[in-house]
């Protein structure tokens, strides 16, 4: 019954976000001869046409979003035959790039459906309706750009008496309890076992990111799940109240995860305002939009 | 959201999901009458569990002092306040206030994040005294102002707020010991449960990203022993068990006699809704408004009876046996002087006496031709 409901209540969304969309819009990825990773501002993206994206607050499942603060995305695709790219733009007045106990980055992510024909549900896909989703997150962004944040780097003036199994060769503490021991060094050795989630081999505790991106799989609300090949990159710059950040995934990926791109698709879109403790659920997405790829 | 019975606040209440009760419910007694904020149980389990990166102000076991102590900083206080008007029928002892299930705004749980700031002051409040002792009131023997310690772990809650909230379902409750726990490969530092846990026992740890708990010490409690903060209480406040579910408590199950059947250990802020599985026994120096509002409406009945323990000897019995094994106690019984624990297979782990013998050492050591004294 449960099920029933939500379906309703899914489908009555689609119909209203559907009408509240003037005209149906299609996104197409251009055919460029340069795919530029990082540069936001590169030249080959004046060319290409941004479709303007409507984003809604989440309010289809708990945690809901009730304030919302991004109202829409504006989204470039360009691919050389290779590599395809995204790129996302969307106003943000502030710059959230840490996260605490109360602090909150922004963060940006695309959905696409494995399996077109049959389309799942846009907020997440459906059992048996898989998503590949490829997400950035602000802190992500920080921990490459500035290096990963660690104890000292938030309490400059702290103090730990010390780390157990903290060891650390040549800083005179002969490998037992080194004194400064950054978060990457203390998770190489037995200090490993002292970060829980680390030990667990969690995706959320890497302390040598090299990419700000994370490319996922989900079948419903709580079924995200990393996949194994990370073939996709990400960049972000915030610059004039705004946030541009850069996707690229192989066009024809090996990995069978990823979501096909070269027949005619959709794709989805969700923002996170770290300003406003979007987090979760919390959060702007959008419909399924259509997507092409020029040859 | 489903309707589920608390046999805390005697009526049923709103929760995301269905009653489903563990086959064992873990559960401990905490007698803060005997608590001296010595803090060992503290550094115990700091040392064990969250002495590694990111875990630098993260206390899954503290101990504060009432009425201005509190870790994170008033994180009982803020609570109350969103909660409204929490009233209990006199006559019946029904709960008529919201839970922190009620009027939840578009999120499973009502709760507050505390700053990050709020973790810093885990010693804040500590020894004061809810108000000045007037002058001269020390010679008048008993005095108006009070304070008592309250040592404080995760409840491992019947009904877990942290669980409610948590959107990806990485916390679960184990059904062979109720004890729940963050599955550390799973969260992904969404916080949900740090807003949602009244008693702000899920921690968010900064370095790796994700939210650590309380684990119960289950390695200990699968070796059938009493976690850390319990066997090195050097007070012999503390006390870990099971509690059978309502309606099925056994006389000779320690914690079943001391919540169940003489109601001597009351749960803290039950009006909350999660049902904890931490009882205390109220302190019975402290004014009784301050108490009915912490334990709720059985707190005077229970300062009574544990005023009149000494006669009440199969309480005295199951109250003996604190501290006094590391081993789990399923069983215990009342064997002539002495009262006697068992483990779950009926095996005797402790045999403790009733009534401590005394020895009187007289100052003059004719043995030895000197008098004895007590400087070192």
């Amino acid at each position: 019954m449960k099920k029933l409901i939500f379906l309703v209540a899914i489908t009555a969304l689609s119909e209203s976000i559907a009408t509240a969309q003037p005209t149906a819009i299609t996104i197409k990825s251009e055919k460029a001869t340069n795919i530029p990773f990082r540069e936001v501002n590169n030249a080959v993206w004046k060319d290409i046409k941004a479709i303007t994206v409507a984003m809604l607050p989440q309010n289809i499942t708990t945690p809901m979003l009730t304030i919302s603060s991004v109202r829409n995305i504006k989204v470039k695709s360009i691919n050389d035959g290779n590599t395809i790219a995204f790129l996302l733009e969307w106003t943000d007045s502030t710059k959230d790039m840490i996260v605490d106990a109360d602090k909150f980055c922004d963060q940006v992510a695309i959905q696409l459906p494995m399996h077109p024909d049959t389309l799942p549900i846009f907020m997440m896909g459906n059992k048996n309706g898989r998503v590949h989703i490829i997400h950035w997150k602000a802190i992500w962004q920080n921990d490459i750009e500035n290096g990963f944040r660690d104890v000292k780097d938030a309490y400059p003036n702290y103090w730990a008496d010390i780390y157990p199994m903290a060891e650390k060769e040549g800083d005179g503490t002969k490998g037992k309890f080194a004194k400064d021991i950054s978060a990457l060094d203390y998770s190489k050795g037995a200090g490993k076992n002292f970060m829980p989630a680390a030990y667990a081999g969690n995706p959320m505790s890497i302390f040598d990111r090299k990419e700000p991106s994370e490319e996922c799989m989900a079948e419903s609300f709580g079924t995200l799940t990393t996949q194994t090949n990370q073939n996709a990159t990400a960049w972000g710059v915030w610059e004039n109240n705004t946030w541009k950040v850069i996707f690229t995934r192989p066009l024809v990926s090996p990995d069978k995860d990823d979501a096909p791109l070269t027949i005619p698709t959709k794709i989805a879109f969700a923002i996170w305002n770290g300003h406003f403790e979007n987090i979760s659920g919390k959060k702007h997405y959008s419909q399924w939009i259509d997507f092409t790829t020029q040859k | 959201m489903a309707q589920v019975k608390n046999w805390q606040l005697k009526r049923d209440m709103k929760y995301p999901y269905d009653d489903n009760r563990p086959n064992k419910q873990i559960a401990f007694v905490f007698d803060t009458n005997k608590c001296i904020a010595c803090q060992t149980c503290t550094v115990a389990c700091k040392t064990t569990w969250t002495s590694g990166k990111g875990e630098e102000t993260m206390f899954f076991n503290n101990v504060e002092t009432k009425p201005y102590g509190g870790y994170p900083l008033k994180w009982d206080v803020n609570t109350l306040k969103m909660m409204g008007e929490q009233s209990w029928d006199k006559a019946s002892g029904e709960y008529k206030g919201k839970t922190i299930f009620d009027d939840t705004k578009g999120e499973n749980v009502n709760g507050w994040r505390p700053a990050e700031r709020d973790y810093a002051f885990p010693n804040m409040g500590e020894d004061e005294c809810s108000s000045i002792v007037n002058k001269g009131a020390f010679f008048s023997g008993i005095h108006d102002t009070w304070m008592f310690y309250l040592a404080r772990i995760c409840n491992h809650c019947t009904y877990p707020a942290c669980l409610a909230a948590c959107p990806r379902k990485a916390i679960y409750k184990r059904p062979e010991d109720g004890i729940v726990l963050i599955d550390e490969s799973r969260c992904r530092g969404y916080k949900e449960c740090i807003k949602a846990c009244p008693y702000k026992k899920t921690f968010f740890n900064m370095v790796t990203r994700v939210s650590e708990k309380c684990i119960g010490c289950y390695p200990l409690i699968e070796q059938g022993e009493q976690p850390r903060c319990v066997q090195t209480c050097i007070g012999k406040i503390r006390m870990q068990g099971f509690l059978s579910k309502p309606g099925e408590e056994k006389a000779d199950n320690p914690i079943d006699q001391i919540v169940h059947i003489k109601k001597i250990a009351l749960p803290l802020y039950s009006q909350f809704g999660t049902e904890p599985n931490v009882y205390y026994i109220p302190p019975i120096h402290v004014p009784t408004d301050f108490l009915h509002q912490m334990f709720g409406p059985g707190v005077d009945k229970a300062v009574e009876a544990y005023k009149n323990l000494k006669d009440d000897k199969d309480l005295l019995a199951a109250f003996l046996l604190f501290g006094n094994s590391p081993k789990t106690i399923h069983h215990y019984k009342r064997e002539g002087d002495f009262t006697v624990g068992y483990n779950e297979k009926g095996e005797v782990i402790t045999k403790v006496p009733m009534t401590e013998p005394v020895y009187v050492r007289p100052y003059d050591d004719k043995d030895h031709g000197t008098f004895r004294h007590n400087t070192p």
